[in-house]
């Protein structure tokens, strides 16, 4: 038995709680690779029984900082600084010595739950592996223990869990194991890092949910990663701000959250779409007007659409009945979660698929049982932004030969128009001249999103699908390439379909919205209507899945989850299917 | 295990068994049309000093006065049932001869084989654990290194280190444990490099992922980090590497049987090459296309063993993951 296990059982929780010594005291940390210092001059500290949020954008370091509490940089990391846990300076430990706190004492939830359980052993094995390294030696407890776990982080089958193996699982139970694996030794300190960014957003609440009940009912103390600065104004007693490795500030959540005194996070506050609803009220005015003009003919009308897919012999209805319609120079949301049959939806309407049934009309031409060639000319005015810059650019490519490749495509101009195009394009976009000659590699996530708009504008479309377009990216970088989008619409007189699963987003920009789930839609109407007052149950789930807004600085500890009503049990339902 | 697993085993069976059907009916074809027919390119060659009679004999025993088609199809049903035909040289069954040098080739193959996945197994264990200062590199240029040197050049020097230097086995008695523990090695570096290639780089890639960090995370010792956690999701594309080295480990055999003067398939392949002896090339062509078609088999049943993940032909599976642009309703 570990030290710290005997002092746990000596103090009881109310004891350990007015001990003044936090569990985990970061000081002074610095960590470098080779020249590159990645985390400078850190520190913080977390109290038994506490959360504290690390939050930041990619390349903060926040990862990092986790990572050196678990030890688990890669050997070419360079750390300097004391990180005590329990009184003891980790980072001076050996592996050896180290690793009995691995797993029992400290356990880790990781991003993306899809990865992080081994593909082709069962839960089952993993489990029980895990449990063989705590003080369970009989396999026969270890297995019980293991499904009452399973059972206390809301999986409904344990023993089917047991026997599965991770692929045949979904993301939020998945991610459910991983926080049950965590839990199953009783740690004194959980490491979540970002545990519900690769999630669905009703499946992240419950994530959040099941993670400050545990906090609360076994007393772990939480050291929370995101880039979410409302999941951490929710979730932790206080709050770290990193920007470049460094803390920005730092201080109960109440504090950092009301009146952040750091540029930087007053920034990372007006960023998140959560906290800002009406940050782009004015652009979107217009959109609004132009919606309310009663002798518009729609842009885009979509009717009954239905479009089937054969998966391993089973019939499944991707998009069933769907139809909508948007007015010009509106952005029209397509919500829902991953398998709601958005993406579906999108691809049809691009004549990627054809759908089984149903009819589709952009700019009153209809583009349902059209050959390809003559689809192609209507690709002219509907053009796709793909969700991920850092897949969807040929890395080979120059930013010019990639933004000019649609006019080489449809031989639009002579050679001296189409540079002149493309430097207009990019001017549009707000990127300079002088990054015609970079490739991909050398720009930076937002920027290489603009060349992905740019390379849609270049045609002068009347359309431009935005499937998921900010994504992959930083909330201060989606903030600026939502900017980008609304004053291109309203220069230019843009339609936009929005594809998005972040309802907060949704809210900022979109006009109109249609919620999708299991190919359906089960609500549309206008932004005001839908979000002010939902008649679907499904809608109220998702709506509810926002991260509140506000924060009342008594609460120190998240309450247990408020009973939803029926939407919640069927939420669960929907996760378990899935 | 998956209940389509029986299925998609029958179907690959019969797939294999048609595809050694057509590789045998390839080789009658393409030995059967090359120019000048046997009788006259072989028997009549007045090097081989053949008479008349003999070769009325031989031609009547071989059946080669019948129309081609009707060969084929003797030929064709003796390889169904184990016949192979006589020689052309000595008049002895081709599957008596074969059986004779069968197993020498067979033992030098699967130590070498067993050995090349030691090698590699050990080489690619150190580069993971092995600290950079403490000669990781040198682990990692390993394979190329044994690519680079020939095979009878490793052959030639283990047999002067150790046959003549260090006295451990007598040249002149190929079929001594240690002068076949020497050849399989021999023959064994070159594919080990070839295996331990992919599995390095297959564990790299495994090890960047979060479920090893994860795993880290629980506690786990390095040892069984690697036994568990690595060895088997990186050897699936092993699986595939070994089945086409199968190939090699035939071809390689018959240099490393030259050189270590041993009686194998080798051989017998360089005998019948040099006399024309169509029956036994025939059968030895056949046999390659066996093994060939078998070890790409054993991979084809074993990959899903390994692989949950794999998707069986024809199969009904529930899956989570729908493709991309599918989703939707699970009833």
């Amino acid at each position: 038995m570990a030290p710290h296990d005997r002092l746990t059982a000596a103090f009881p929780h109310s004891l350990a709680g007015e001990h003044p010594a936090p569990l985990l005291q970061v000081e002074a940390l610095d960590v470098s690779y080779g020249a590159t210092r990645v985390v400078t001059d850190v520190g913080f500290s977390l109290g038994r029984g506490r959360s504290l949020a690390l939050i930041g954008e990619s390349g903060s370091g926040k990862s990092t900082i986790a990572r050196t509490v678990l030890r688990l940089l890669p050997g070419s990391a360079h750390v300097q600084g004391r990180v005590s846990f329990d009184g003891e300076d980790i980072l001076g430990l050996s592996e050896r010595r180290f690793r009995p706190l691995r797993g029992r004492a400290i356990g880790f939830v990781p991003q993306d739950p899809g990865n992080a359980l081994n593909p082709v052993r069962t839960i089952g094995s993993q489990a029980m592996e895990a449990a063989a390294l705590t003080d369970a030696r009989d396999p026969r407890i270890a297995r019980e223990r293991i499904l009452e776990t399973f059972a206390e982080v809301g999986l409904d089958n344990p023993r089917r869990v047991f026997d599965s193996y991770p692929h045949q699982l979904s993301g939020g139970m998945l991610q459910r194991v991983l926080i049950g694996l965590a839990v199953l030794p009783r740690p004194l300190l959980l490491v979540a890092d970002e545990p519900t960014s690769a999630l669905d957003v009703t499946i992240q609440k419950h994530i959040l949910d099941l993670l400050s009940r545990l906090r609360e009912d076994l007393d772990i103390s939480l050291l929370l990663i995101t880039h979410d600065l409302a999941i951490a104004a929710e979730r932790a007693d206080s709050i770290v701000v990193l920007k470049d490795g460094s803390v920005q500030e730092a201080g109960p959540t109440a504090t950092v959250f009301a009146a952040p005194s750091s540029p930087y996070a007053r920034k990372l506050h007006a960023d998140v779409p959560a906290l800002n609803p009406d940050r782009y009220a004015a652009l979107r005015d217009l959109g609004l007007r132009r919606l309310a003009d009663p002798g518009q003919t729609p842009k885009i009308s979509v009717r009954k659409l239905t479009k089937t897919f054969e998966v391993d012999g089973k019939v499944l209805t991707a998009v069933n009945n769907v139809s909508f319609s948007v007015s010009p120079g509106t952005t029209h949301a397509l919500v829902g979660e991953s398998g709601s049959g958005k993406t579906t939806t999108i691809r049809l309407l691009l004549g990627l698929e054809q759908p089984d049934s149903g009819e589709i009309s952009v700019a009153g031409e209809t583009l349902t049982g059209r050959t390809r060639r003559s689809m192609q000319a209507a690709w002219r005015h509907l053009q796709l932004v793909y969700q991920n810059p850092f897949t969807s650019l040929d890395p080979t490519w120059t930013v010019e030969r990639l933004v000019r490749e649609p006019l080489d495509r449809f031989r639009i101009g002579t050679p001296k128009e189409r540079a002149e195009w493309v430097r207009a394009a990019l001017v549009d976009v707000g990127l300079g001249a002088h990054l015609v000659t970079r490739k991909p590699q050398a720009l930076s996530g937002g920027q290489r999103q603009r060349v992905a708009i740019a390379r849609s504008l270049v045609l002068r479309p009347d359309v431009i699908v935005l499937d998921e377009p900010t994504s992959a990216l930083d909330v201060s970088v989606q903030a600026d390439i939502v900017a980008v989008l609304l004053e291109l619409q309203a220069k230019l007189g843009l339609t936009y379909v929005f594809v998005s699963h972040d309802l907060a987003l949704v809210r900022q920009l979109a006009h109109t919205v249609s919620v999708m789930r299991h190919g359906r839609i089960v609500e549309h109407g206008t932004v005001c209507d839908i979000f002010e007052t939902p008649r679907d149950p499904y809608t109220a789930a998702l709506l509810h899945s926002i991260p509140s807004s506000t924060v009342a600085p008594a609460r120190t500890r998240s309450p247990r989850p408020a009973p939803q009503a029926v939407v919640g049990t069927a939420v669960i339902g929907q996760e378990q299917i899935a | 295990m998956n209940g389509a697993y029986p299925t998609y085993a029958a179907k690959r069976l019969a797939q294999a068994a048609v595809v050694i059907l057509l590789a045998y009916v390839f080789t009658f074809v393409v030995v059967s049309i090359l120019p000048g027919d046997p009788i006259t390119s072989v028997l009549r060659n007045p090097q081989n000093g053949f008479t008349e009679e003999e070769i009325a004999q031989i031609v009547a025993a071989q059946g080669l006065d019948r129309p081609v088609l009707v060969q084929l199809w003797s030929s064709l049903s003796g390889f169904l049932t184990g016949d192979l035909g006589l020689s052309m040289r000595s008049s002895r069954p081709v599957t008596t001869m074969i059986a004779e040098v069968l197993p020498s080739t067979l033992i030098l193959a699967t130590s070498a084989l067993f050995l090349a996945v030691v090698l590699a197994v050990v080489i690619a264990y150190g580069t993971q654990v092995v600290p950079k200062r403490y000669g990781q590199g040198l682990l990692r240029a390993f394979p190329s290194l044994f690519l680079s040197v020939p095979n009878f050049v490793i052959g030639l020097v283990l047999i002067h280190l150790f046959g003549f230097q260090l006295g451990l086995f007598r040249v002149i008695n190929p079929d001594s444990a240690w002068a076949t523990f020497f050849a399989a090695i021999t023959l064994a570096i070159p594919i080990s490099a070839q295996i331990a290639e992919v599995l390095i780089a297959s564990l790299d890639h495994e090890a960047g992922q979060d479920y090893i960090a994860v795993a880290r995370g629980r506690g786990l010792p390095p040892f069984r980090l690697f036994t568990r956690h690595l060895l088997k999701p990186s050897s699936l594309p092993v699986v595939t590497v070994i089945a086409l080295t199968i190939g090699e480990l035939l071809g390689g055999s018959l240099i490393t049987e030259t050189v270590f003067g041993r009686t194998g398939i080798g051989s017998l392949v360089q005998r019948s090459v040099s006399t024309q002896d169509l029956p036994v090339l025939q059968a030895v062509v056949s046999l390659a296309a066996v093994v060939f078609v078998l070890s790409n088999l054993i991979a084809d049943l074993v990959y899903p063993l390994l692989d949950p993940r794999v998707k069986l032909l024809g199969a009904r599976t529930p899956r989570t993951s729908a493709p991309k642009p599918a989703g939707a309703t699970a009833p």
